[in-house]
């Protein structure tokens, strides 16, 4: 009897440990070859995503409409603020989405991770496909120079890993309100921005913030643009050397210690992921003039109260001197495609009904603006003031930092962009600066990808 | 015999799913932290290069990685005394004093520990604010409205110290119930005998009320260094994302940035191990140098 009891308690605890195994639910998703609707077999368009303000709605409409146009297709969504932390494990088994829509510059680096191992999909092919339901080609209907950028073609091959989404234009916003009431005119040049400068400092008011430095990447860009031309961009965002040494690359550094000099000394402590909106809320204040920013920033900003009069203004960088060209960054997202997807080719058709103009119309109604031809003569309102940037004279500057082997201990954004933070506060020297810079674009030299 | 026998097997099969829950979820993994911390990988792919100890040669000429290592001691030590000393003197003066309320100070001051971090993050970013929070306006009743506001999170000699100000807030609680149910056990004859022979109440803390409860107050040494790693990881992430510009980066932040955001993962590993061999060698060195002869009451 006390044995017969004993088996049974052991056996129960078995039963428990079983039940901690959890369901390994083996999705035996046949391949049927390239027919999508062969037979009546449905197939499965794994899709995962990053939640951002755009919210999942608009996802979900055009997964919908892209069912509805290929029968026999059903497209699995997972759309979360921490889409990384879902699809990750699942990955590091083997599991891949067939698509996932995420932009490089996210703090977990999981498109940065996927870029540098060549873990992706080569897409060249898209832009040769037909747009569902149109007579174009994707290359035809995409905005030109979209998917030239180190962004897009990170392995200087010419071929497109990752394509292009929901571009904003970058540059400074600031209270167009304020500068009617005040008689200001919107600076030109650099020099005309630090005599509005110390003009406003009389009045109590900074010149400039920003919301945190991450923000720099696109002003650092489009002033790299400035002050060199597209040729010297190119060549820093490839650390060629001696390239920060260079009176481009100084005419750089020191405009942006000197507007260092000039930021709302609070900055750095709001400085942060929880009170970044603080310093946003500077601009709609009327405590400091201009902020770097995208054109997002009129939504996160939509509820916060402001200044009598206050209203959105933006403009792209002053010019390093009288008469030269001024840039606006563009910043676009990417969708890309891992190299294990079990269902790349169906992954290319939902990436080129992507910018069909039924999806763009269903992105446009929360104001996530694909990169196509056309597409801004249908905007309305703040946005349309703020995609016109490039039509009323300003160059848009695009790519980013060329793609590497991972180096350990080695971050250029931290190098070039964290450290404007200790620039305000007198932590560290213009000198110091370039230095660090300096060290960490000679490491990522010798990893940069052939 | 027969009944021993049958003892044994019992035993061993109820030992058995534990220790397979324990070797799987705990023991594994860490191995898999040492093996990993050899190897080049980015974290998502099957291409792994081995390349020996090269992650810990490069950890070992990283000056973020000083930086990092330098703020995580900074907090421990400053953290753990504080900490230590207020949950001690709270706890006395709870269980030995005859306070009004003295239960609903228990509670308020437990509370903290039982908040999320980012609500405490949240609550000290408010205190913290440079124009509106707490610290600043009480401040300016000494040195005047219109001064130059102290920037409690953006001075990078002081944000580090914000932080552990935070850290404090939440942990002396938890502690200081701990120390309160050692305390409790004493017997009041002791204090009365020792009150009859003319010691102070000082004089009695530190001679009856720390030498009985030294146990507890070296098992809690371990739990300040555990708990602040962790702890400070959490917070830095919750409040100041290691900055402004790398001031309050800690190991572990360090850690998740380098293995995600840079894409370095055996790097990442080596600093888990580099963080593991340290928190143990600190926990060993602590409980050696507070060895005592145990008191018994």
């Amino acid at each position: 009897m006390k044995k017969i009891l004993g088996l049974v308690l052991t056996a129960s605890l078995t039963l428990g440990l079983a039940g901690c195994g959890g369901s390994t639910d083996s999705n035996a998703s046949t391949a049927s070859g390239d027919s999508t609707s062969s037979s009546g077999e449905t197939r499965t368009l794994k899709f995962a995503a990053l939640e951002t303000a755009y919210g999942t709605d608009i996802w979900k409409e055009v997964a919908a409409a892209f069912e509805k146009n290929n029968p026999g297709v059903k497209v699995d969504m997972t759309i979360d603020k921490n889409i990384e932390d879902l699809i990750g494990p699942g990955m590091k088994s083997g599991d891949f989405p067939d698509i996932i829509h995420l932009a490089v510059g996210q703090p977990k680096g999981l498109t940065e991770t996927f870029i540098k191992d060549n873990n992706l999909t080569d897409l060249s092919d898209v832009l040769s496909m037909t747009v569902p339901n149109e007579s174009v080609t994707v290359k035809d209907k995409l905005i030109p120079g979209f998917t030239d950028t180190t962004i897009t073609n990170p392995y200087g091959d010419g071929k497109t890993f990752l394509m292009p989404m929901f571009y904003s234009p970058c540059g400074l916003f600031y209270n167009a309100g304020l500068f009617e009431q005040k008689g200001w005119e919107v600076p030109k040049t650099w020099d005309e921005m630090w005599a509005l400068g110390d003009k406003a400092k009389a009045e109590g008011i900074s010149l400039f913030s920003y919301p945190t430095t991450g923000y720099f990447d696109a002003f650092f860009y489009a002033l790299l643009n400035e002050a060199g031309g597209p040729e010297f961009f190119t060549k820093a965002m490839n650390y060629t050397e001696g390239v920060w040494q260079s009176p481009e690359a100084t005419q750089v550094f020191d405009t942006i210690a000197k507007l260092a000099t000039y930021t709302e000394k609070t900055v750095p402590a709001n400085g942060n992921k929880d009170n970044f909106t603080k310093n946003q809320q500077l601009i709609l204040d009327n405590k400091a003039l201009f902020m770097p920013n995208g054109t997002w920033v009129v939504g996160e900003m939509g509820k916060a109260p402001r200044a009598d009069g206050f209203k959105w203004g933006f403009t792209s960088l002053p010019a390093v001197k009288d008469g030269g060209d001024r840039y606006s960054y563009t910043f676009f997202e990417q969708i890309w495609v891992p190299a294990k997807a079990e269902n790349a080719d169906l992954a290319k058709q939902f990436i080129a009904y992507l910018y069909s103009d039924e999806a763009a119309a269903i992105f446009a109604k929360v104001g996530a603006v694909q990169p196509i031809k056309g597409m801004s003569g249908k905007l309305d309102g703040d946005n349309k003031l703020f995609y016109s940037i490039y039509d009323n004279g300003a160059k848009a500057a695009m790519g980013a930092f060329a793609t590497t082997d991972p180096v350990e201990g080695v971050n250029i954004s931290d190098a070039v962009f964290g450290t404007v933070d200790s620039l305000v506060t007198g932590a560290k020297t213009e000198q110091q600066w370039v230095e660090a810079i300096t060290k960490a674009s000679d490491a990522l030299r010798q990893a940069l990808k052939k | 015999m027969k009944y021993n026998k049958g003892k044994g097997r019992f035993i061993f099969f109820c030992l058995t799913p534990a220790v397979i829950l324990f070797v799987i979820f705990l023991i594994i993994p860490t191995i898999d932290v040492f093996r990993m911390s050899l190897y080049k990988w980015g974290g998502y792919t099957d291409d792994k290069t081995f390349v020996g100890m090269q992650n810990f040669t490069k950890l070992f000429h990283s000056d973020k990685f000083y930086q990092a290592f330098q703020n995580s001691i900074l907090l421990i030590v400053i953290v753990s005394v504080v900490t230590f000393a207020f949950a001690l003197v709270f706890a006395s003066m709870l269980t030995r004093e005859k306070l009004k309320g003295q239960n609903m100070f228990r509670i308020v001051f437990y509370i903290p520990n039982i908040l999320s971090v980012v609500v405490i993050s949240a609550i000290f970013s408010a205190i913290y604010d440079p124009n509106s929070g707490l610290l600043n306006a009480f401040l300016n009743l000494f040195r005047g409205a219109g001064s130059e506001p102290t920037l409690w999170l953006g001075n990078q000699k002081i944000v580090i110290f914000s932080l552990a100000g935070a850290m404090i807030w939440q942990a002396i609680g938890y502690y200081m119930v701990m120390y309160m149910a050692s305390m409790a056990n004493i017997p009041e004859s002791l204090y009365e005998s020792a009150g009859l022979e003319g010691a102070s109440r000082m004089h009695q803390f530190f001679n009856i009320t720390i030498p009985l409860i030294w146990t507890n107050i070296r098992t809690t040494l371990t739990f300040f260094i555990i708990s602040t790693i962790n702890m400070s990881f959490l917070f830095v992430t919750a409040m100041t994302g290691g900055g402004p510009d790398g001031a309050t980066e800690v190991i572990l932040s360090y850690m998740y940035k380098e293995a995600y955001t840079n894409s370095s993962y055996g790097y990442g590993m080596a600093i888990g191990v580099v963080v593991f061999l340290f928190s143990f060698a600190l926990a060993a060195i602590l409980n050696a140098v507070t060895r005592r002869e145990h008191l018994e009451y």
